[in-house]
């Protein structure tokens, strides 16, 4: 395809052709290199061990191979024109759904007891969660729909019937609008808690909110959802035994140090022996099979025992600094569906790196989550880059400011 | 907010719908929220988390990082010998191998990845190839083990362990052929040989309570425990660090200490007096039915070393924990019953009769092996009895308050002040007049009491300290008797307690005391420390202690010991002690016999030393318990008068005798003695008769001659056979033949010439031993060695032995 001259261009195409966030992106190969690093020394021990994989070099070849190819998709969707999106989100929030549907299915590849997997071709292929797919389509449908909220037509209902006036007065308090995106949560929520991946599901849910509230919809509203989310949870958490287990694993791992609370007590010890300054890069014991899955879900531990407390921050730092320009990019977004859009994604980033530092320094009960850009997953990976590329999309487009 | 308000302003001045304009601030507004929240606000808690548990519980997570973290392999270090004086080893260590299974490494040597068809995992294969492997490995133990199939099975299938003892202590042939058996078939993984050590003891139970045993903490008993620190040496370590599953690492952290072997212990005891002393415990034990086990000890009177130590029962240090005493064996049997009754009566938590049995049956075993255990040398206190009268006598004599020309009298008992019922001697019709020597010999209580009134109850404690009755020795071995109650009080000894106490009544000593305070008394008056370990040498020989011999302190002077000497020497020619005699050894001693609060428990001793002017070596020997018959108190099952100078004496004598032949000690012969030495016999056949006679007599012996002619055609017995001096050499003359047997008389209650007459009379030589004074006439013939009625070819030698009934025995004191 030919590159069309500047002066040929729609004002839209041009603004789709503006520079890129550089902080942001930085900030993301930034991590990227790092979580690289970080994933090759706590993956290392785990490789040479298994005597199923030929070479200790196995999960650090795999993820730089993604790394690499999730760098280009990224390059690609900041080149796309994000206003598409408003309209691509329909289709991906279906086909999600459709992918979910299928999980739970045979076609599901079960592993270490949850079934959230599904081929790249159905039957063969690489595995891949769909709920990595359906986090992004619920947040670009809700940002692209709630974008629309105050240009949308009131509707009017029938006030001479009693069923009209409850539903004026529901419509009134803001309820009525609110129905499609409860369905969407609920629908999607409940799919992935059935895999079942309960941090999946907060991280559905908290995407949701972060862009409904960003959206405006009334404070009320967030509480008592959080009421009910919370009253849920409380009543799961008493009744069935399997989670009131979790709780008091939470509240003492130590209980059960061999048995149940091993992987919390040896992630604590990787983290207490890292101390202040930590042992030094690629000197960590626990990874050599203490800390189960030190190149997945656990792989923070390995970072403080190595890098120690001092770089434990300045990891999370980076985090802090990506979101950070991530809202701060949402509060200069050209539109309201790429400020939503961008609320959206980084909520998610934060949330989830929230959930996994949280779950290996054993703040929060075991969720079993990944690190952005250092658990090893090369899909999750990929699709991790490719929403970085949204952000970077809508970044184009961000007017220049004036000098007055 | 600088970059927000000039965006309002932007929209604002855009001229936008009110409308749009407020709801773009909300959305502004509360993504500000967001960014606060979860930019800033949620990294809060991370953090504060993060620095609780990398910084604050640093300590605490480092030491179970640690703890998890690395692999201590201890690296045993040997243990050392333990030898004898003369560099005999007692005890040793030898390497052994315990046999260790890993089932769960068993497993993970088969690569399931090997086992794919088509890219498909094969679990039969995969579960076939580890079951061969499995039963390769139970079949040759089996074989070679003669193991259990089913057991070690059933061990297999425990794939969650790594450590299964499957036999320990193999060694030798076996061993190697079992690591021939891991190298070949590459098993290294799944099963281990694990050298380890294992202690020996050659001479078995040999000194069993003095060397003590190992048990898997190491030193338990005896010198083993005493110098476990100095026997063990250090064990060196290897700290490597190790993965999650236990695999070893070596890296940085590796640390290596070599292990330091223990030293050698060399010991003061002689394993070959040792075994002269245990046979004699043993024979005594047999011969007079003695109940309560025995004890001997043996030291050198001038420096303290110890040569023999023996407590009977004893056991197999090689084999600790069984039983091989029969007494003990039949005590414990005896025992089970008796506490069985006791914990039936007092059952009240409703056990069954299996249980309480099982109950009885292990607090007896207990006791059993603790009696077998305990060196009563070391860890039993008794009453000395007449033996302590040697250590009376030599503080009168270093006080000056009795002298040998002072003569006692003795009515066959006495009254003590403050003590309403008379003191009697052992001969009841008293000993009438006698001087000091034959008072001491005569072992005569009131004479003694005398002696203690003389001394005084406080010079008497004097003495008693001095000669170190109320400290313990000190010796280098576990479990010396604690002398708690032992003994009076200085300033609340009675009048009656010295009455008593001077001749060994009414407070107890230890037997190592005992021959300390003995060995003061001989040796030139020197109170001597005794010592059991020579000396400390590393295993490459090199020194590293030597023991020299510790005088605690003169007690008494030379004189006075040399004077004491005499008495002890008279006192075995002709006193008590005189079943102790042996002719040449110049036996010094004092008999004792005590009676114990056990009814029927009588403790018989004799202490000696030889030769007495030098001596070079103390015995004490002591039997605990003979039996009491059931017609008369005084003697036992078997008719022995009860006492030391009837039962320990007669077996010291022979005793000490042989171990001064032992020790190249020379032996001194009196005139009599001479006499009745064993001298060989000259070749006299073919000679005339009046060259025999003199040939004869220039060895000291006579002659008688059988047939008619002038030369000597045989003799009997034949020539360098070795027969008493002064016996009667038979020469045959002519054609006369002697008788090829002859049947041996009864000489058994006759005087030494009538039975020596009797003897050669019928073709045979007599042997004589036993009492001193035999040459008199006085005494007769107790027994002889070969029995009446027998067969024996002619010129046979029948050794006899001569005693006497002596009347030493223990004083009613108590009613």
């Amino acid at each position: 395809m030919a590159r069309k001259p500047r002066r040929d261009l729609t004002v839209e195409e041009q603004l789709a052709r503006g520079p890129i966030d550089l902080p942001f992106l930085m900030l993301v190969l930034l991590l990227l290199g790092v979580g690289l690093i970080m994933m090759f020394s706590a993956s290392y021990a785990t490789a040479y061990y298994d005597p199923n994989v030929s070479s200790p070099l196995y999960y650090i070849t795999r993820q730089a191979l993604f790394a690499a190819a999730g760098v280009l998709v990224m390059y690609f969707v900041s080149k796309v024109d994000y206003q598409s999106l408003r309209w691509l989100a329909v289709p991906m929030l279906i086909g999600s759904i459709v992918l979910l549907a299928l999980v739970i299915t045979p076609l599901g590849v079960t592993i270490n007891r949850a079934k959230r997997w599904l081929h790249m071709l159905i039957v063969a292929g690489p595995t891949y969660q769909p709920s990595e797919i359906a986090k992004i389509a619920v947040i670009l449908f809700f940002a692209s729909r709630l974008s629309k909220r105050e240009t949308e037509e009131k509707l009017h209902w029938n006030q001479h019937m009693r069923a009209g006036r409850v539903l004026q007065t529901l419509d009134d308090v803001g309820f009525l609008e609110l129905v499609p995106y409860g369905a969407i949560l609920a629908l999607v929520g409940g799919l992935m808690i059935m895999e079942p991946h309960l941090s999946g599901t907060i991280l559905v849910l908290a995407g949701g909110a972060a862009v409904l509230f960003a959206a405006g919809i009334p404070l009320r509203w967030f509480f008592l959802g959080g009421g009910a989310v919370f009253l849920l949870l409380w009543g799961v958490v008493s009744f069935t035994p399997y989670m009131t287990r979790r709780i008091n694993l939470w509240l003492d791992p130590w209980a059960d140090r061999l048995g149940d609370g091993f992987q919390t007590v040896q992630s604590l010890i990787a983290i207490g022996s890292g101390g202040l300054l930590g042992k030094g890069l690629g000197k960590s014991m626990q990874k050599f099979l203490y800390v189960p899955e030190p190149e997945n879900d656990f792989v923070f531990p390995i970072v403080v025992e190595e890098l120690g407390f001092v770089g434990a921050c300045l990891v999370l730092l980076l985090f802090a600094l990506l979101i950070l320009r991530g809202y701060w990019l949402a509060l200069h977004a050209r539109d309201k569906f790429g400020a939503l859009t961008i609320v959206g994604i980084v909520t998610l980033l934060a949330v989830q790196v929230f959930l996994n530092v949280g779950v290996v320094t054993n703040l929060i009960p075991n969720t079993g989550i990944s690190l952005p850009f250092f658990s090893f997953g090369g899909t999750a990976l990929m699709i991790q880059l490719a929403e970085m590329g949204i952000v970077l999309s809508i970044s184009r487009q961000i007017p220049a400011p004036k000098n007055d | 907010m600088r970059d927000g308000e000039r965006d309002q302003r932007h929209a604002d001045s855009q001229g936008a719908q009110p409308h749009e304009s407020r709801s773009k601030r909300q959305v502004f507004r509360r993504t500000v929220v967001l960014m606060l929240m979860f930019g800033v606000g949620l990294f809060i808690p991370l953090i504060r988390q993060l620095w609780q548990v990398s910084v604050v519980d640093h300590e605490f997570y480092q030491k179970y990082a640690v703890e998890q973290q690395t692999l201590d392999v201890s690296v045993a270090a040997s243990r050392g010998n333990i030898y004898d004086a003369k560099g005999n080893i007692m005890a040793m260590s030898a390497t052994v191998y315990d046999l260790i299974l890993s089932p769960r490494d068993l497993v993970a040597s088969v690569n399931q990845n090997e086992f794919k068809e088509d890219g498909v995992p094969d679990e039969s294969a995969y579960n076939a190839a580890i079951q061969k492997k499995r039963d390769l490995i139970v079949d040759e133990l089996v074989r070679v083990l003669e193991a259990d199939r089913d057991q070690l099975n059933k061990r297999m299938e425990r794939t969650n362990s790594a450590y299964e003892v499957l036999r320990r202590d193999i060694d030798g042939e076996l061993a190697d052929e079992l690591q021939a058996f891991i190298a070949d078939n590459k098993l290294g993984y799944s099963l281990m040989m694990v050298p380890t050590t294992k202690r020996y003891y050659p001479y078995a139970s040999l000194a069993a309570q003095v060397l003590g045993f190992c048990n898997d903490e190491g030193g338990a008993y005896g010198l083993e425990a005493w110098f476990d620190s100095t026997l063990e040496g250090t064990p060196g370590r290897v700290v490597t660090a190790k993965t999650g599953v236990g695999t070893q690492m070596h890296n940085s952290y590796s640390e290596y200490v070599d292990a330091v072997n223990g030293y050698n212990l060399n010991l003061t005891i002689d394993t070959t007096i040792q075994s002269y002393v245990e046979q004699t415990l043993e024979e005594g034990i047999q011969k007079f039915d003695v109940r309560n086990g025995a004890f001997c000890l043996v030291m050198d009177p001038n420096t303290g070393a110890i040569k023999a130590m023996a407590s009977s029962p004893d056991f197999d240090p090689n084999n600790y924990s069984a039983i091989l005493s029969e007494g003990l064996q039949k005590l414990m049997e005896e025992n089970t019953e008796s506490i069985y009754e006791t914990l039936k009566a007092g059952n009240t938590e409703g056990l069954s009769d299996a249980e309480l049995m099982e109950q009885a049956q292990s607090t007896a075993y207990s006791d059993a092996v603790n009696t077998q255990w305990r060196s009563k040398v070391l860890d039993s206190r008794y009453e000395p009895g007449s033996t302590f009268k040697s250590m009376v006598l030599a503080a009168a004599l270093e006080e000056g308050v009795v002298t040998e020309s002072d003569t006692f009298y003795c009515s066959g008992s006495v009254m003590v002040p403050g003590w309403n019922t008379p003191i009697s001697c052992s001969v009841t019709s008293g000993h009438g007049t006698q001087d000091l020597s034959k008072a001491f010999s005569n072992s005569c209580n009131p004479a003694f009491i005398e002696i203690g009134r003389r001394l005084g109850i406080q010079k008497f404690y004097d003495y008693f300290e001095a000669f170190g009755f109320t400290k313990q020795t000190g010796i280098e071995l576990p479990g010396e008797a604690s002398l708690t109650g032992a003994f009076w009080d200085r300033d609340k000894m009675t009048n009656v307690d010295l009455a008593v106490a001077s001749f060994g009544q009414r407070f107890e000593v230890t037997p190592l005391q005992m021959v300390a305070a003995f060995s003061a008394v001989v040796n030139g008056g020197y109170l001597v420390k005794p010592y059991i370990v020579q000396s400390i040498t590393s295993q490459d020989g090199a020194v590293i202690q030597n023991t020299e011999p510790t005088i605690v302190r003169q007690v008494v002077s030379e004189q006075t010991s040399q004077r004491c000497a005499v008495m002890l020497e008279e006192e075995v020619n002709t006193g008590t002690g005189k079943n102790a005699y042996v002719a040449g050894c110049r036996i010094g001693g004092k008999t004792g016999s005590a009676e114990t609060n056990e009814k029927g428990r009588t403790i018989v001793s004799f202490i000696g030393c030889a030769p007495a002017d030098d001596p070079q070596v103390v015995v004490l020997l002591a039997y605990d318990k003979p039996q009491e018959s059931s017609r008369d108190r005084r003697v036992n099952t078997y008719g022995t008068y009860i006492s030391g100078g009837n039962m320990a004496a007669p077996m010291a004598g022979p005793l000490i005798s042989r171990i001064l032949d032992y020790m190249g000690v020379e032996k001194i012969y009196g005139a009599d003695e001479a006499a009745a030495m064993d001298v060989a016999t000259p070749s006299v056949v073919g000679k005339t008769v009046d060259d025999a006679a003199s040939a004869l007599e220039k060895q000291g012996l006579k002659y008688r001659t059988v047939g008619q002619g002038d030369t000597v055609s045989r003799q009997v017995p034949s020539a360098r056979t070795q027969i008493p001096s002064g016996s009667s050499v038979i020469l045959y003359l002519g054609d006369a033949a002697p008788e090829e047997n002859a049947t041996v008389p009864n000489v058994v209650g006759r005087t030494y010439d009538t039975a020596r007459k009797v003897l050669e009379n019928a073709g045979f030589f007599m042997r004589a031993s036993g009492v001193s004074t035999y040459y008199t006439n006085t005494t007769t013939a107790s027994s002889q060695s070969i029995p009446e009625g027998t067969v024996a070819a002619i010129g046979t030698v029948v050794d006899v032995q001569f005693s006497n009934t002596v009347e030493d025995g223990a004083v009613a004191t108590r009613g």
